[in-house]
């Protein structure tokens, strides 16, 4: 086993990876830009290593910096997370050239997954299905118009290069297809320097399923079943559950052989992620596959009691894989709900600014991945997600009540979050039913709002205990010398500049 | 003493009086009598008839933040001297959803615009936002220009109605 292994992230799942190296008696290292030098990973780790200039390129994106840090600090190998470097290829070579372990699998395969039309023409030969589309590479506008219109509407305009809904289109006419080609490509372009697209034919309420599988280096795969992750926004993900509520045992084992296999026809090696379709009758379709450890993968861990984490290092120093599929089991239910600062109610964008208080629910299987705490500043620098609540119970009724509980009680402060978002979908009468689909936000939430019925009284009553208690004397005076007949003390609500309510 | 709470653009006027170990509540017309603890700093536990509000209370720079029964809420205390400017968003002034690049611009000054169509693409955190217009009219000004860096707020194109 490794001595001493360099985390390359930062928030949550660089606290994450830190505390499973802690356990397993490994020494740590953690990178941090200027913004994080207070961050819980930059704390927690047995060494911190400054990068400066917070820009992604500049700090955390950056290969040089990072592989001059682990040799100069004679780390052994390097975990990349999820995002940044975590699906690179060039950083998972560079390691290797300088004979640092990257925890993942090779090069090779991240490229091979990375790139979108030659994973699905690998799966495709493998006997794993895949979704109808064009993938080739001629990749002039005439071209992939004629080919779109070969796959019918709705389709969808997809980055090769691309991931999290970045560079992804969904066309319902032939008249949208051209700008939604050009504004894939842009997109594209920009976030990964390579603007060519693929088309595919688009399923009407599909559900988002994926296995987790893992590989060791001794030609072992095994899966660890499915997370139901259908619930997104943007197209990423906000709430994931295990079990999925539509899965059989019949189909489980169907789809689990398909991702082993599709693991092992690239001959995949560490943790990774098969990523399905399934449209409403169960046919199941190969989208992509995720070469690192995901966001949600506690939820796995929950309902197997596997630590995927600490078995990622394992793998990487090159142990077997003493797991057996036929050993690996999974009890009860587990859901995660990703806090993330943003705002459901304009569009689910990032906001920022300074955390003002952080206080996560305790209680009983209630995990809570966090990388926050009170007084942090939230920066535009990078990804809006602030922690990982994770709940687990003996099913899916349980576990509903049971994150509604948690998440009720999860107080974040000062930075607008997705919380009671979050809430109000796992209260929804489909969500409960479990009928859902990727377009569920889209479907059921579209024009959601806040704060429908105004401040609540219960707001109101502890606003003026707490001004009551804490405004300073002078101030008191001041307000007393305010005209005690003015009408506006009688009015009760109204609106500032605007119609009646 | 007298306070008014603004939350999202409504004003909330709430009177408070403490007697003897009570705070007298009035909103609305409607009194309310409370017993109340501070268990930690902006910590609450509130009595009030048959029920208890249990709520935390933290002061940003400019606003409060109120959480209670799971929700939270952003209010800014309002002086009650001097009266508040009414701060009535310019129409046809389309700031900025999010500080990043400008990507694309689809008009030009002077072009005229539908209801809904896309004026400028604005790129952050490697997603693209759409400027569209906010209802049939004439460009009046472009603020920006491709490449350009955008914060937040910030004005991106003028419109003008269309009469």
């Amino acid at each position: 086993m490794f001595k001493k292994v360099l985390i390359a992230n930062r928030g949550e799942i660089a606290v994450r990876i830190i505390k499973a190296c802690q356990e397993m008696g490994i020494k740590t290292v953690a990178i941090y830009s200027d913004v994080d030098k207070n961050a819980i990973h930059v704390q927690l780790a047995d060494e911190s290593i400054n990068l400066g200039d917070p820009t992604p390129s500049e700090s955390y994106l950056n290969i040089q910096k990072i592989i001059k840090i682990a040799k100069d600090t004679g780390s052994e190998a390097i975990h990349p997370g999820y995002g940044f470097l975590a699906e690179n290829p060039d950083f998972a070579q560079s390691c290797k050239d300088v004979g640092i372990k990257f925890i993942g699998p090779s090069s090779k395969v991240i490229s091979l997954m990375g790139d979108k039309i030659a994973a699905k023409t690998t799966m495709e030969k493998a006997g794993v299905p895949v979704i109808p589309g064009y993938h080739g590479l001629k990749q002039d506008d005439e071209t992939l118009i004629k080919e779109g219109k070969k796959i019918g509407f709705p389709l969808l305009v997809k980055a090769t290069a691309g991931g999290g809904g970045k560079g992804m289109r969904i066309v319902h006419s032939e008249n949208l297809l051209e700008q939604s080609i050009e504004s894939a490509k842009r997109e594209s372009k920009s976030a990964f320097g390579d603007d060519s697209v693929f088309l595919e034919k688009y399923l009407d309420k599909p559900r988002h399923i994926e296995f987790q599988i893992l590989a060791d280096e001794h030609g072992n795969v095994i899966h660890l079943f499915e997370r139901e992750c259908s619930v997104q926004r943007r197209h990423q993900k906000i709430i994931e559950e295990t079990p999925s509520p539509v899965m059989t045992p019949e189909l489980r084992d169907k789809m689990g052989k398909a991702a082993v296999a599709a693991a092992e026809a690239v001959g995949y090696t560490n943790a990774g992620t098969v990523e399905f379709m399934i449209d409403e009758k169960l046919n199941f379709y190969f989208m992509e596959m995720n070469t690192r450890l995901q966001v949600e993968h506690p939820i796995t861990e929950a309902t197997t009691g596997i630590d995927l984490a600490k078995w990622q290092l394992r793998i990487a120093s090159n142990e077997k894989l003493t797991l057996k599929q036929k050993d690996i089991t999974q009890r009860g239910h587990a859901i995660e709900c990703r806090i993330y600062a943003e705002d459901p109610s304009n569009g689910f964008l990032p906001s920022t600014g300074t955390l003002s208080k952080v206080e996560p629910p305790k209680g009983p299987n209630i995990r809570d991945d966090t990388g926050i705490y009170s007084g942090m500043k939230i920066t535009p620098y990078y990804d809006p997600l602030l922690s990982k609540l994770v709940v687990y119970a003996e099913n899916r009724n349980e576990c509903l009540n049971k994150m509604i509980w948690a998440i009720s009680r999860y107080v974040v402060l000062g930075v607008t979050t997705n919380i009671t978002f979050l809430n109000e979908v796992l209260k929804h009468k489909e969500f409960k039913k479990g009928n859902i689909s990727t377009h569920f936000i889209d479907e059921h939430f579209k024009d959601w709002t806040v704060t429908k019925d105004g401040l609540p009284i219960d707001a109101i009553i502890s606003l003026a205990v707490y001004d009551s208690l804490h405004t300073k004397r002078e101030e008191i005076t001041r307000y007393k010398e305010a005209d005690p007949h003015s009408p506006w003390k009688h009015v009760g609500r109204w609106r500032v500049g605007g119609r009646g309510i | 003493m007298f306070i008014n709470y603004e939350h999202e653009n409504h004003v909330y006027n709430v009177t408070i009086e403490r007697r003897n170990n009570f705070f007298f509540i009035t909103y609305n017309n409607t009194e309310y009598k409370v017993e109340a603890e501070e268990i930690k700093p902006g910590q609450f536990k509130i009595k009030i008839a048959d029920r208890i509000i249990k709520s935390i209370i933290t002061e940003g720079e400019k606003e409060k933040f109120v959480f209670v029964n799971g929700q939270v809420f952003k209010v800014k205390p309002i002086e009650l001297t001097g009266k508040k400017k009414v701060r009535k968003k310019e129409e046809g002034n389309l700031s900025s959803p999010i500080s990043g690049k400008v990507v694309s611009v689809k008009v030009k000054e002077g072009d005229s615009v539908k209801k809904g169509e896309v004026l400028m693409v604005i790129e952050a955190m490697k997603m693209e936002y759409l400027i569209r217009a906010p209802y049939n009219g004439k460009i009046k000004k472009i603020n920006f220009k491709q490449n350009d860096q955008v914060e937040i707020g910030q004005s991106t194109v003028d419109v003008d109605k269309e009469v």
